[in-house]
């Protein structure tokens, strides 16, 4: 028995220390054990790894690299040419030439986060549900609830990134782009908390929104399709249609314009239209509105899908 | 939970699917030991797992685990582990990396979780195998993975809904010689729920029968094998006189068409048997004790239902 122990708390303590893996065979467990928090944590982990492709084959880590190395690219290119801007016609030749800047970034980029998402987020869920390995997760001191919100804060964590990290790049660029960087940080700081709220918003949004579509499938490939499709069919759908109607429907019609909706928040944020939204019908509904419409499906579809998530059972 | 308390104690269980009731006032308690819940497919078996795992609330009565309501109690969950009967693994991951995980996600912390899982694959025989992707594994290695992410935290209650399913025969001995040592040597209780009558009978120390959704019995495998306990006798000839001479001699004597059976016989039965052999002229061919196989359980029940004239 004393022996049993001595074992025990050698391995506890070099486990702690160093991760080295003991080979004494099975043994009770007399360590810590952390509940709850640390299984929201681990589910949190590995659906951040899983996004990401971590701990996978080169395959998995194709997608999200791609998409994020392109999201950058953007920026980059973004500062260059604005830099270059500055440095051959001196300060502010970029912001009076209207090249796009913080503002403009995420009407460009929209439609390859949309994308991003669609094809990643189902990852974190979908092959949990296929392979019935939910049911292992809610027999441990875990809910359903749990499980999905450590997902779902997983992939916003991913997204987060996806969205920051050109922006950051292109604060960057102009910043040393412009032949006095400390005025252009003088002037421009505001853009960073701007572009902060702006991305975390485009980010909470296309989560939730891939995530809902992933809980009704187990199949990836299904919930990715119909994300596109949603994204890239409603955007012409809408345009032409508020066209047509006109009168005070138009606007309404615009509204449906998902790919629009976070664009809108990141305007009233930026305090300018983007290249995408500033021909909206939807903006004539004014800020409050845009606003209210962007909490409406954001928290509309995360509630039904806690919901979902919420009363299932292996 | 204080020491001789039961591991499990459900009270008057009774859960309805809608119109079908899949347990109907269900009793029992369940101490340190391998259980077998047996019981045909539909006879509520899951469902009593489930309910015990807090995983469905039950219509009416209570089920407790570890001194603590399962229905109210997530935390619980830390302390018992389950192996589903279905499929339940992904097939990218290793059997270490997914069993690490298992054990996070169980209220380990990263370093012990890793060192459990190696400990625990070695436990189930996967240890050279860990690295590679559980897709790849055969039906055996499945199940021993299942069984593995039901171990990995040290529960001390551990759930098995039926952990010999799709094993061909030398598998199905090592999953029982597995669970069995998973309790005599580490002193993990399990409830072990399947339809196979062997498996119960060569693993379990109790057993609880549920049928239609209703306990039927509960107690010792042994008391149950002794309750049945046979001497069968076969003759060359002369069965019925054989018969009549025990019967004379105050013997139950059951008339089958290879033999003649005697129903939990003490040790003076046996010098009827002479003495009637003798007085038949009845040439003796064989004569064996002979234990009655778990099956009959469930003719004895429905024989129990029928006299009380349940449907």
């Amino acid at each position: 028995m004393t022996e049993t122990v001595a074992r025990t708390e050698d391995a506890l303590d070099y486990g702690a220390a160093s991760g080295t893996v003991f080979d004494i065979g099975y043994q009770r467990y007399a360590g810590r054990r952390e509940g709850r928090g640390r299984s929201r944590v681990a589910v949190f982990k590995d659906g951040f790894r899983t996004a990401l492709g971590f701990g996978r084959g080169a395959r998995a880590k194709v997608l999200p690299w791609f998409f994020i190395g392109v999201l950058s690219a953007i920026g980059l290119v973004m500062a260059i040419v604005a830099g270059a801007a500055n440095r051959l016609g001196g300060p502010g030749t970029a912001e009076r030439a209207g090249l796009p800047s913080h503002s403009d970034f995420y009407s460009f980029a929209s439609i390859i986060l949309f994308v991003f998402a669609a094809v990643v987020a189902p990852e974190l869920l979908c092959p949990d549900r296929r392979n019935r390995v939910i049911s292992l997760y809610l027999v441990r001191p875990l809910s359903g609830s749990d499980y999905i919100l450590s997902r779902w804060a997983a992939f916003l964590v991913v997204m987060l990134a996806a969205v920051w990290l050109p922006q950051f790049i292109l604060f960057f660029g102009l910043s040393m782009g412009d032949p006095d960087p400390v005025a252009y940080l003088r002037a421009h700081w505001l853009d960073i908390p701007r572009f902060l709220a702006s991305g975390a918003a485009m980010a909470a949004y296309t989560t939730t929104l891939a995530m809902l579509t992933a809980s009704f499938t187990t199949r990836r490939a299904y919930a990715s399709v119909f994300l596109v499709g949603l994204f890239i069919i409603t955007a012409p759908f809408t345009v032409g249609l508020a066209e047509e109607i006109k009168g005070p429907a138009g606007p309404w019609v615009s509204m449906f314009n998902l790919t629009n909706i976070p664009v809108h928040v990141n305007d009233v944020i930026f305090g300018e239209a983007s290249e995408i939204t500033e021909d909206a019908p939807a903006r004539t509904l004014g800020s409050a509105m845009l606003v209210a419409w962007y909490f409406l499906w954001t928290l509309g579809p995360g509630a039904v899908l806690w919901w979902r998530y919420r009363r299932l059972s292996p | 939970m204080a020491s001789g308390e039961p591991l499990l104690a459900v009270e008057h269980l009774t859960k309805h699917f809608g119109d079908v009731v899949a347990l109907n006032d269900v009793t029992f308690s369940i101490s340190d030991g391998i259980t077998g819940i047996l019981g045909e497919n539909g006879a509520g078996k899951s469902t009593a797992i489930k309910i015990l795992l807090g995983l469905l609330q039950p219509t009416s009565g209570t089920a407790s685990v570890l001194g603590r309501n399962a229905s109210q109690s997530v935390a619980v969950r830390a302390r018992v582990g389950y192996m589903p009967e279905h499929d339940c693994l992904p097939t990218q991951t290793s059997a270490a990396e997914f069993l690490t995980h298992m054990a996070e996600v169980s209220g380990l912390p990263p370093a012990m979780a890793r060192t459990r899982a190696a400990d625990t694959l070695r436990h189930v025989g996967l240890f050279e195998e860990r690295y590679r992707a559980i897709g790849g594994y055969s039906t055996g290695m499945k199940q021993r993975v299942k069984l593995g992410q039901s171990l990995v935290h040290d529960p001390a209650f551990v759930f098995l809904d039926e952990p010999t399913a799709g094993l061909d025969p030398a598998g199905r001995e090592d999953m029982l010689t597995l669970i069995r040592k998973t309790h005599r040597e580490f002193g993990i209780s399990v409830l072990f729920s399947s339809h196979l009558m062997a498996d119960i009978e060569r693993t379990c120390d109790r057993i609880i029968v549920l049928q239609d959704g209703r306990l039927v019995q509960s107690g010792e495998v042994g008391q149950f094998t002794r309750e049945t306990e046979t001497v069968f006798i076969e003759v060359d000839s002369n069965r019925p006189e054989l018969a009549a001479a025990l019967e004379k001699r105050g013997v139950a004597v059951t008339v089958e068409r290879s033999g003649l059976t005697i129903e939990g016989p003490d040790e003076s039965v046996y010098d009827h048997v002479r003495d009637a052999l003798v007085e038949a002229r009845a040439p003796l061919r064989r004569m064996a004790p002979r234990r009655r196989a778990l099956t009959e359980l469930f003719d004895r029940a429905d024989d129990i239902a029928s006299t009380n004239g349940v449907a």
